[in-house]
C-alpha cells in the first residue's frame, strides 16, 4: 500500500497515511512559507537600498533627509515590480540565501520566453498569495520552471561582479557607507576634530590631578559596585542554569517541549536587547529606590539570566550526543545521564561563561550606577553633573584600574577552564 | 525446539527527519554464543539496527525478541533495566574525556546502583574492585587514575569494553568499533571481543567495515543494502558476486591484516 511492510505493531497501518496526508499539507505551507520569504526579502533589500539612495540625494541637494523622493504609493510600486523582474530574469538575492534557483521543469537552460511568462504570472500569483499554496505555485507551473535546490552542477563559477546579487551588494554597501557618512559628519566638525583639541587641555589637567580626600568613599562605592556584580550573577546563575535545559533546542522535542523552548528562547532575547540601564530605570521606578543598589542589582540580574541562559543553551545544544548514547546504553536514569553524559561535558563551559558574564556586570554595575543604580557609577554621575573634573577623574581612574584588573583576573581563569 | 536468543521481525525504521528509510522489514535470529557480523556500506543502515536493538533509537515498526522477552513491548523504566544486561561499544568510544578511566569504567555500574548515590559519584567496593578487575583484563590496570582523553585510541576503546564489561552483558553490541582504529590496534580490539564472546559467552552483534575483518572474526554474517536484509549466511558464503552485490559493481576487496 504505502511502501512499509505490514505486522505494524504499535500503529495501524492507517495511521502512516493519514500523517502522510498531513506531512504534504505542512510541505506545502512551509513551501509557500519558504517562497513568501523569499520574495519579502528581496523587497525588503530593494527597498531599503532605494531610502538609503534618496537620503543620500536629498542630503546633499536639498539639505533636507526625504525618505523616498516619490509617492508612497510609486515607492511599493517599484519596489514590487523591481523584485518581480529581478526573481524572473536573474537568480535574486532571496533565492540566493535561501540557495534556491529556477530551472526548466523539461531540464536544460531556461529561455527568455519562460521567464517573461514568469514575469506575468507572478503578479497573479505571489501578489494575492493564495497562489502559493498551490504546489507548484501556479506562476511555476505556467512557465515550466521549478523552484529547486540550487546546484553548481554542470556550471562555471561566475565571479561576483558579474551577478545581480553580487552587484546589488556591493551598491548597497557604498550606499550605506555613504548614508551614514553624510548624514552624522559634516565638513566642519572634522575640521574642527583636527585643529581644535587644545581646547580640552584644561579637561585632561583636572582629570589627571586626582583628589585623595575622596579615595576612601570612592573606594566604599567601589567594593559596592563590585558587590552588585557578585549578587547579580550569582543569582541569574540559580536561575539560568534550570532555564537552560528548558531552553535547548535537543533536550526540547515534541509537542510540549518545542513550545516552550521557543517561548523561552523568544523572551530571552528580548530581555536580552534591553540594556540594563533600561532595566535599571524600570527597577527604580518600580521599587522606588530607597536603597539603590539594589534597582542596579535587580537590572543587572535580569539581563544576566536571559544572557547566561542563551550561552548556556547553546552550549547544551552543541554537546557530543555519543556520550548520551553511551551513559543511556549502561541502563542509567535520567538523571544519571544527565551525571554522567551531560554534565562534564557543560560543566566547565558554564563555569568560563559565568566568570565571562561577571566581568560584564562589573563594567555594566559602573553604567546602571550612573542612571541612579548605586555604587560607584552613582558617585561618578554626581560629579560629572557638578562638573566636579578632578573629582570625576580620579573616580574614572580608579574604575579604569577595577575593570582592567576583573578582566584580567577572568580571562586567566578561564584560559585555565579551556 | 527452544527460541532463538534475539529474534527481529520486520524491523521497520523511519526517521521523521527527512523521511528517511533506515531500515525496511529486516527479520533475521540470533543463537546464544553466536559472534554476529553486519556488514553494508556507510548509510545503510547498520548503526539503526544496533541501536534499535537497546531502543537508542525507537523502531517505527517491527518486533524485537530478546531472551523472550518483547523489547519493542517494554516501558521506559523496564527498558532501562533491560538495557543492563546489553553492553555497548562506539565507533567514536563515547567516553566522558575529562573524567578518569576509573570513573568512566564504573558508568558500566549505573543501572545497578541507585540513583542518590551515583549522583554523588558513590559507588560500592566491589564495583570499584570489578572495575580494577576488568581494566587488568583489557591491559589497563595502570591506567585506571589517568583521564580518559589522555589514552590513545586503542586504549579508549578497550575502557569502552571495560565499561560494558562493568555491566557483566549476555549481549554486546558493538558499532564499528574498530573504524576509526589503525589496522594493528584493530585487531588487538578484536581480539578482546572475540575473548568475551567464546570466555564468558557473550551474545556478539558487531557492525564492521571490512569484510576481512568480519571473515576473520564472525561466526555469521548478515549484510544491510539501503536498509534491507540482502545477505544472511556464513562468513564462507560470500563469494565475488555477492560481494559485488553488497558494496556495488566498483567496490574492491581490501584486506586488514
Ligand atoms: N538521527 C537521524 N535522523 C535522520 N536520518 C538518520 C538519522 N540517523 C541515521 N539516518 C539516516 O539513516 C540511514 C542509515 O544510517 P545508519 O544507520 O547510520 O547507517 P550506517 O551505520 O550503516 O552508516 C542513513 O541514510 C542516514 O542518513
Ligand atoms: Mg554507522
Amino acid at each position: 500500500m504505502n511502501g512499509y511492510p505490514d505486522g505494524i505493531v504499535k500503529e495501524p497501518p492507517e495511521w502512516l497515511s493519514r500523517r502522510r496526508l498531513l506531512d504534504a499539507l505542512i510541505l506545502r505551507l512551509k513551501g509557500a512559507g519558504q517562497r513568501l520569504a523569499i520574495v519579502l526579502l528581496d523587497m525588503l533589500a530593494i527597498g531599503v537600498l532605494w531610502i538609503l539612495v534618496s537620503y543620500i540625494i536629498s542630503w546633499h541637494v536639498y539639505g533636507v533627509i526625504a525618505y523616498t523622493l516619490v509617492p508612497w504609493w510609486l515607492f511599493g510600486v517599484g519596489v514590487v515590480e523591481a523584485a518581480a523582474v529581478w526573481e524572473s530574469f536573474g537568480r535574486s538575492l532571496g533565492h540566493r540565501l535561501a540557495r534556491k534557483e529556477l530551472r526548466p521543469r523539461q531540464g536544460g537552460k531556461s529561455t527568455l520566453g519562460q521567464r517573461l511568462v514568469y514575469y506575468i504570472a507572478w503578479h497573479i500569483t505571489v501578489l494575492p498569495m493564495v497562489g502559493l499554496l498551490a504546489s507548484p505555485p501556479w506562476h511555476e507551473r505556467l512557465a515550466g520552471l521549478s523552484l529547486v535546490p540550487f546546484s553548481m552542477e554542470g556550471k562555471k563559477p561566475t565571479p561576483w561582479w558579474r551577478t545581480s546579487s553580487g552587484l546589488f551588494m556591493a551598491v548597497f554597501l557604498c550606499a550605506a557607507v555613504a548614508a551614514a557618512v553624510s548624514v552624522t559628519m559634516d565638513k566642519e566638525s572634522l575640521t574642527r576634530l583636527f585643529t581644535q583639541a587644545g581646547r580640552t587641555v584644561k579637561f585632561w589637567k583636572a582629570l589627571f590631578s586626582p583628589d585623595t580626600s575622596i579615595l576612601l568613599p570612592s573606594i566604599r562605592d567601589l567594593v559596592v559596585t563590585i558587590f552588585m556584580a557578585v549578587i547579580a550573577t550569582s543569582f541569574a546563575v540559580v536561575v539560568a542554569v534550570p532555564l537552560s535545559f528548558l531552553a535547548a533546542r535537543n533536550l526540547m522535542r515534541g509537542p510540549i517541549g518545542r513550545p516552550i523552548y521557543t517561548v523561552l528562547r523568544g523572551a530571552m532575547s528580548i530581555i536580552r536587547s534591553i540594556e540594563p540601564v533600561i532595566w535599571a530605570i524600570i527597577f527604580l521606578v518600580w521599587v522606588t529606590a530607597r536603597r539603590a543598589p539594589f534597582a542596579g542589582v535587580l537590572a543587572l540580574w535580569v539581563h544576566s539570566i536571559a544572557d547566561l541562559t542563551k550561552l548556556y543553551a547553546e552550549r547544551l545544544e552543541s554537546i557530543d550526543p555519543g556520550l548520551v548514547e553511551a551513559i543511556t546504553s549502561t541502563g542509567a536514569g535520567r538523571l544519571q545521564v544527565l551525571r554522567y553524559a551531560v554534565v562534564p561535558q557543560i560543566i566547565n563551559p558554564y563555569i568560563s561563561f559565568t566568570l565571562y558574564r561577571w566581568d560584564i556586570n562589573i563594567r555594566m554595575a559602573t553604567v546602571v550606577g550612573v542612571v541612579g543604580g548605586g555604587g560607584i557609577g552613582q558617585r561618578l554621575y554626581f560629579y560629572l553633573k557638578n562638573l566636579a573634573w578632578q573629582q570625576a577623574g580620579t573616580v574614572m581612574i580608579l574604575i579604569v584600574i577595577l575593570v582592567w584588573a576583573i578582566d584580567y583576573l577572568s580571562a586567566r581563569l578561564r584560559a585555565k577552564l579551556a | 525446539m527452544a527460541e532463538p536468543y534475539l529474534v527481529v521481525e520486520h524491523l521497520t525504521k523511519v526517521y521523521e527527519r527527512g523521511q528517511v528509510l533506515a531500515l525496511k522489514d529486516v527479520s533475521f535470529t540470533v543463537e546464544k554464543g553466536e559472534f554476529l557480523v553486519v556488514i553494508g556500506l556507510s548509510g545503510s543502515g547498520k548503526s539503526t539496527l544496533l541501536r534499535c536493538i537497546n531502543r537508542l533509537v525507537e523502531p517505527t515498526s517491527g518486533r524485537i525478541f530478546l531472551g523472550g522477552v518483547e523489547i519493542t513491548r517494554l516501558s521506559a523504566r523496564e527498558m532501562r533495566k533491560m538495557r543492563r544486561k546489553i553492553g555497548m561499544i562506539f565507533q567514536q568510544f563515547n567516553l566522558i574525556k575529562r573524567a578518569t578511566v576509573m570513573t568512566n569504567v564504573l558508568t558500566g555500574r549505573l543501572g545497578y546502583n541507585p540513583t542518590w548515590r551515583t549522583l554523588l559519584g558513590l559507588f560500592p567496593k566491589e564495583d570499584r574492585e570489578l572495575a580494577l578487575k576488568n581494566l587488568e583484563r583489557v591491559g589497563l590496570s595502570d591506567k585506571a587514575y589517568v583521564r580518559a582523553d589522555e589514552l590513545s585510541g586503542g586504549q579508549q576503546q578497550r575502557v569502552g569494553i571495560a565499561r560494558a564489561l562493568m555491566q557483566e552483558p549476555e549481549l554486546l553490541l558493538a558499532d564499528e568499533p574498530v573504524s576509526a582504529l589503525d589496522p594493528a590496534t584493530s585487531h588487538s580490539v578484536m581480539q578482546y571481543l572475540e575473548q568475551m564472546n567464546r570466555e564468558d559467552g557473550v551474545t556478539v552483534l558487531a557492525s564492521l567495515h571490512f569484510l576481512s575483518l568480519a571473515r576473520r572474526y564472525g561466526t555469521r554474517i548478515i549484510a544491510l543494502k539501503e536498509g534491507r536484509l540482502v545477505f544472511d549466511g556464513p562468513p564462507e558464503a560470500i563469494d565475488d558476486a555477492k560481494f559485488k552485490e553488497i558494496y556495488g559493481e566498483e567496490a574492491e576487496q581490501v584486506e586488514v591484516r
